[in-house]
């Protein structure tokens, strides 16, 4: 047909059409194609590296990453008649693309997906997170039922790898505690686990996900994960910082958690929860969120300044938080690289810049007054007489500009605008709106991102033509509409991504993987993660079983090292706790964000001085200190050697690692009296990692 | 088939060989099989310090920052303005303060003039000025560039100190040291690449995020040696342990943790196999930093330190020194208390000059030290606040002065700076530039820019956006460089 000329050729296609109607509409009856989950992925990964963005590089003045550029070589409807298809499907090794010193090649499948979207229109669109998560069933893998399992190994297979093989059950007990409630299983739980899971694999592993997600600790341990993004901290930053009680959010937060709140409530009482109808105490102590902003108390200052600051604050957390954009770009000129106008970014501020800032006392007045130690809490409430907005010329609140109302980016959903004059509840709603295409593919990606140390999109707090592209993109939009259609329960999206063998697979690493996708982005294995500030604390208190499971209530001072407190402008007492209090969870830690526990700070907890949507992970000579040297891990130290006296030390690295040691690591053991045994037990690697 | 099967750890093993072995080699391996307890495994893989490449032929290794924190008076020092003097107690001219915004603008802030009280004289082989409080400082002016013109942004203390550090006033930045030791490494294997001493009564405003790493990784950040008890935050083995136990328990971890290497093939374990023989190394050369009773008394006179154990600036910027010896990349003094509003504790007349003794011999005597042991070349010295004074006066019981942001003075030493200049110009009251302004990101593009750095491609990408230190402004000063 190629050899045909043109004429004959619309004719024959005309004819066509007429005649062989039927065939024609079985062509059409395929599943529409969309171009950046199906085609655009292809056309990156075989042709932009000539054929795209970057003029340098580009060969035959011809570019597919745009629909202008790609006119040339595409006949919209007309596969055969695209030099684009003869160029992928011929033979002739001159002519064929990718040309074979590129050192790719497209599949069979490939070559039909990019004929049928060339038959179906050749349609472009926009940037892929901009339009709504599209359903793909999962593909077919011999053997594989699991939805994710389904999406991953698909796509290890088109690489030519395997999975790797599950985990052992000492390492998946360890790994599902840790990711799910912060803390190592005790050796009972483990032995038990060992029982059941010979019995059943599949069902000990559902029984102990159960478990695990009714139990409180998970509040706790994903509360720290979001109050990260709320940067939460305990005192009011700048150089006085000087303590606040906010607390209460804190314990709101990991209640709405454990109830297992649905996260598109859970965002719009902590967006706007004083502006629900006959708000309840709770609702108001929500909005804490946004009072978790720093407060200026230095001599001298210009309040109205300050003030204004902390909205930006507001502005740019709640973009980053569930839009995964960088909103705060805007506020001095329009965005560099999204479809963001500054005059956007002010309409958004708008939302933020009427609000009274109150201290409430946490008492339901249903209840009568209020006793007078009832502690206090900050939170957001709405001002009779609103504020004006302007765009500030450069940023700059000294040079104010064009006046606007509040209003949401023109490039995403519109806002609902019946009320009338829109508030910060509106915007609550439109961010968990059904058309919202960020919010949940947001935090989808979030979640991921703490069960394999990097989301399906790496950069997690940027999902705009800036960030990273989804390694996985099919998969992020099945997670996303999971996650709406199961009514926003993060529980149950626990549940599924657990329950996947690509969660429980090992996390070793395999030099077959390694030299195809060293970064592991396809997932053929898990990752070694080194634990969490607050979790290799609290690992080191559970294995010597010192801990004390309290819940909530205002935070504590344990053991730090003498002079921390000196290093701030301000010098703050921290009288340390006496008795339970002694020995609480690293999340009740009072946080001074100038001053922060430096047993925190060395392993890398965030400061709370802007929103932290993921921690570093760094390995220091300073970490090192802490754990051999610091008054807290000596005393957990001392309390493990006398567990080591009793019980034994391979008791003692069990509490510490969940597995039996071996011979070997024995005779290293023994050989050491027991007080440095239990320091080395401590500070084993494999102690303040997760595998 | 579970992580514990034989064929999995047959390729894991296989794998720490092919990617990881660099530097264990097989003796430490085999030393661990054959259970030798005196092995300690030297690995030295990945060290996030190590020494990196330059963007190009840098002038100098190591930077001594001295921050006077508080803001001194250019006035007082280095800006000798007759007019100001002439006039002084008159109101400023409309034409300088027009638009103008001033810290303590809605209680304190004065408009009259004040003629600074000290006395001048011309020094060195350009007959530059320096006012009586500084004559040792005085001694250095042909080695030292002086520049009056700098220019900041933000004029409250701890934003103003986070811009002269982070080149923004917003908390989070990465700071110049961490910066510096991210680009380039350290080149020192027992002490932190980035290490932040401090004299006066408090801790500077803004606090440990002055030298945090903010996006970087935790590694670059600062580490404070403290002048009581340890110098480093756990630095020393508790009490009730040995020597003997602390060096059992390294070799210890250091086997289990490459035992786990060899099994999990994970590189992250070699690099904590290192920063714990690092951390044990640390333990022993922080201390032997610190004890300066080694040495002569003649240095201890040039620096003006009278008793070795107390901790005083003077003291500090000895330790600066032998950091640099050690190879250590940034240091950076802190001194406090240099904000002089005039109220009963901080007044020009009397706590000014006590603050000046304090620091003028020993910074002059750093300069001398570093060129008499040939280092100075290598090394910048940068002495400076987060910003200057007003000419204008704040007469309360006794005089004072605000906070100023348009003209203030810093001098640079080392490091490829010309020796013996001064540079820019300001107008007859010491107000603004008349010529040639060096703003804060002028100042840290230059510093970077002796260091081998280009600041423009010093980055870091960080929520879709590539940080630098100086964001999107900064010239590099070729008028101050030799």
């Amino acid at each position: 047909m190629k050899s045909i000329p043109f004429c004959l050729r619309s004719l024959l296609a005309f004819v066509c059409l007429a005649s062989f109607s039927l065939q024609v509409r079985g062509e059409d009856s395929d599943p529409p194609l969309q171009f950046n989950a199906d085609v655009l992925p292809i056309l990156a990964e075989n042709c932009f590296a000539c054929h795209g963005f970057d003029e340098a590089s580009r060969e035959a003045d011809l570019r597919l990453d745009t629909e202008a550029g790609s006119q040339d070589v595409i006949v919209v409807g007309d596969p055969s008649a695209s030099s684009l298809i003869h160029r992928v499907e011929t033979s002739d090794p001159d002519e064929i693309m990718p040309p074979p010193s590129s050192g790719k090649k497209l599949t069979d499948r490939q070559r039909e997906i990019l004929r049928q979207w060339v038959r179906q229109g050749a349609k472009y669109e926009g940037h892929w997170s901009f339009s709504k998560p599209v359903f793909r069933t999962p593909p077919t893998v011999e053997e594989v039922t699991h939805p994710i399992d389904r999406f991953v190994q698909s796509k290890l297979r088109d690489a030519g790898l395997q999975p790797s093989p599950l985990a052992a059950p000492e390492t998946l007990i360890r790994r599902a505690s840790l990711d799910l409630i912060g803390l190592p299983p005790s050796t009972k739980e483990v032995d038990d686990f060992l029982i059941a899971y010979a019995k059943d694999p599949d069902v000990a592993w559902q029984n102990l996900i159960d478990r695990l997600l009714s139990d409180p600790h998970y509040g706790e341990r994903w509360g720290r994960w979001w109050l990260d993004q709320a940067r939460y901290a305990d005192s009011n930053g700048y150089s006085i910082d000087s303590p606040r009680s906010i607390w209460a959010y804190r314990d709101w937060v990991v209640d709405a958690l454990n109830n297992d709140m649905p996260f598109d409530q859970f965002t719009i009482e902590q967006l706007a929860g004083d502006l629900l109808p006959e708000a309840r105490l709770d609702q108001r102590i929500a909005t804490g969120f946004h009072r978790n902003t720093q407060i200026n108390q230095e001599g001298g200052i210009d309040k109205e300044q300050f003030r204004i600051d902390s909205v930006f604050d507001r502005v740019a957390t709640t973009g980053t938080v569930w839009l995964g954009l960088t909103v705060g770009c805007a506020q001095c000129h329009d965005h560099k690289f999204d479809p963001i106008a500054q005059k956007e970014f002010y309409q958004l501020f708008a939302f933020f810049n009427n609000q009274d800032e109150p201290t409430i006392k946490v008492h339901d007045p249903a209840l009568g007054d209020p006793p007078k130690d009832a502690p206090t809490t900050m939170v957001l409430s709405e001002r009779q007489t609103p504020r004006k907005t302007s765009v500030y010329i450069k940023g700059d609140f000294t040079r104010p500009a064009e006046e606007v109302t509040p209003g949401t980016p023109a490039i995403l959903h519109p806002l609902d605008q019946n009320s009338g004059s829109v508030n910060r509840l509106d915007l609550a709603k439109w961010i968990t709106s059904p058309d919202n295409p960020l919010t949940a593919r947001v935090i989808v990606n979030r979640i991921w991102q703490q069960y394999f140390g990097v989301g399906l999109v790496s950069t997690e707090n940027d999902f705009g033509l800036l960030g990273a592209r989804p390694t996985h993109p099919q998969l992020l939009d099945w997670l996303a509409i999971e996650l709406e259609r199961r009514d926003w329960s993060l529980k149950d999206l626990h549940r599924l991504i657990t329950s996947s063998h690509t969660y429980r697979q090992s996390s070793h690493q395999r030099d077959d993987l390694d030299q195809v996708d060293a970064d592991n982005r396809l997932l053929g294995r898990q990752v070694r993660l080194r634990l969490d500030a607050e979790v290799i604390r609290d690992v080191a208190l559970t294995a010597s079983g010192l801990m004390a499971a309290k819940f909530g209530g205002a935070p504590v001072y344990p053991p730090i090292p003498a002079g921390v407190m000196g290093q701030g402008q301000v010098k703050r007492a921290w009288n340390v706790s006496s008795g339970e209090n002694r020995y609480r969870r690293g999340f009740y830690t009072f946080v001074f964000r100038g001053t922060p526990p430096p047993s925190l700070k060395v392993f890398d907890a965030p400061d709370g001085f802007s929103s932290c949507t993921r921690r570093g992970r760094s390995n220091t000579p300073l970490q090192s200190l802490t754990l051999m040297n610091d008054p807290a891990f000596f005393e957990f130290a001392e309390t493990l050697a006398d567990v080591i006296e009793q019980e034994g030390v391979a008791v003692a690295f069990r509490r510490c690692t969940a597995r039996f040691p071996d011979s070997e690591e024995l005779t290293v053991l023994r050989g050491l009296d027991s007080i440095t045994a239990a320091r080395v037990l401590i500070s084993l690697d494999e102690t303040i990692t997760r595998e | 088939m579970h992580d514990n099967d034989p064929q999995l750890r047959e390729n894991s093993r296989r794998h720490f060989f092919s990617q990881c072995g660099v530097g264990l080699g097989a003796m430490a391996l085999s030393s661990l099989l054959c259970d030798d307890a005196s092995a300690t495994p030297a690995a030295n893989i990945q060290n996030p310090l190590a020494p990196r490449p330059t963007h190009f032929e840098p002038k100098a290794k190591n930077v001594i920052f001295l921050f006077m924190a508080g803001g001194p008076s250019q006035l007082e020092m280095f800006e000798n303005k007759p007019k100001l003097t002439e006039l002084s107690g008159q109101p400023i001219p409309d034409s300088f303060v027009e638009g103008k915004r001033f810290a303590f603008m809605d209680s304190s802030h004065r408009i009259n003039l004040l003629g600074s009280k000290r006395t001048f004289q011309q020094y060195g082989e350009n007959g530059t000025w320096v006012s009586d409080l500084l004559p040792w400082t005085a001694k250095i002016v042909d080695e030292i560039s002086i520049v009056k013109t700098c220019k900041t942004e933000l004029f409250n203390h701890a934003p103003a100190k986070l811009f002269m550090n982070t080149g923004s006033g917003q908390f989070g930045r990465p700071s110049m040291g961490s910066w510096v030791t991210y680009g380039i490494g350290s080149e020192c294997a027992d002490l932190p690449g980035f290490v932040v001493l401090q004299s006066g009564p408090r801790g500077p405003r803004g606090g440990s995020v002055l030298w945090g790493s903010g996006m970087l990784p935790s590694t670059y950040q600062g580490v404070p040696l403290r002048n009581q008890g340890d110098p480093i935050l756990n630095l020393s083995t508790p009490e009730s342990v040995s020597s003997q136990q602390q060096r059992h328990l390294v070799d210890a971890v250091g086997k289990l943790n490459l035992k786990r290497l060899v099994e999990t093939g994970d590189d992250e374990i070699a690099t904590r196999i290192n920063a714990f023989e690092m951390a044990y190394q640390m333990q022993s050369s922080a201390p032997e930093l610190m004890d300066i009773s080694g040495e002569s008394q003649e240095t201890l006179d040039l620096y003006g330190i009278k008793d070795p154990g107390e901790s005083t600036y003077a003291r500090n910027c000895l330790l600066a020194r032998r950091l640099v010896e050690r190879g250590v990349r940034f240091i950076q003094l802190y001194d406090t208390n240099w904000d002089h509003h005039g109220g009963p504790t901080e007044t020009l007349e009397t706590h000014f000059p006590a603050k000046c003794k304090d620091i003028d011999q020993a910074s002059s005597a750093l300069v001398q030290d570093l060129k008499r042991l040939g280092m100075l070349d290598d090394t910048i010295v940068v002495w400076g606040g987060e910003f200057g004074r007003t000419p204008m006066g704040e007469v309360r019981q006794y005089t004072g002065r605000n906070h100023h942001i348009d003209a203030f003075t810093m001098w640079f030493a080392g490091g490829g700076f010309k020796a013996g200049q001064v540079y820019g110009e300001t107008d007859e009251f010491g107000f603004g530039a008349v010529e040639n302004p060096v703003h804060v990101h002028d100042i840290h593009a230059t510093l970077l820019h002796q260091l081998g750095l280009d600041h423009e491609k010093l980055t870091y990408r960080f929520q879709g956006r590539d940080f630098r230190l100086t964001d999107v402004h900064g010239n590099v000063v070729t008028d101050l460089l030799a």
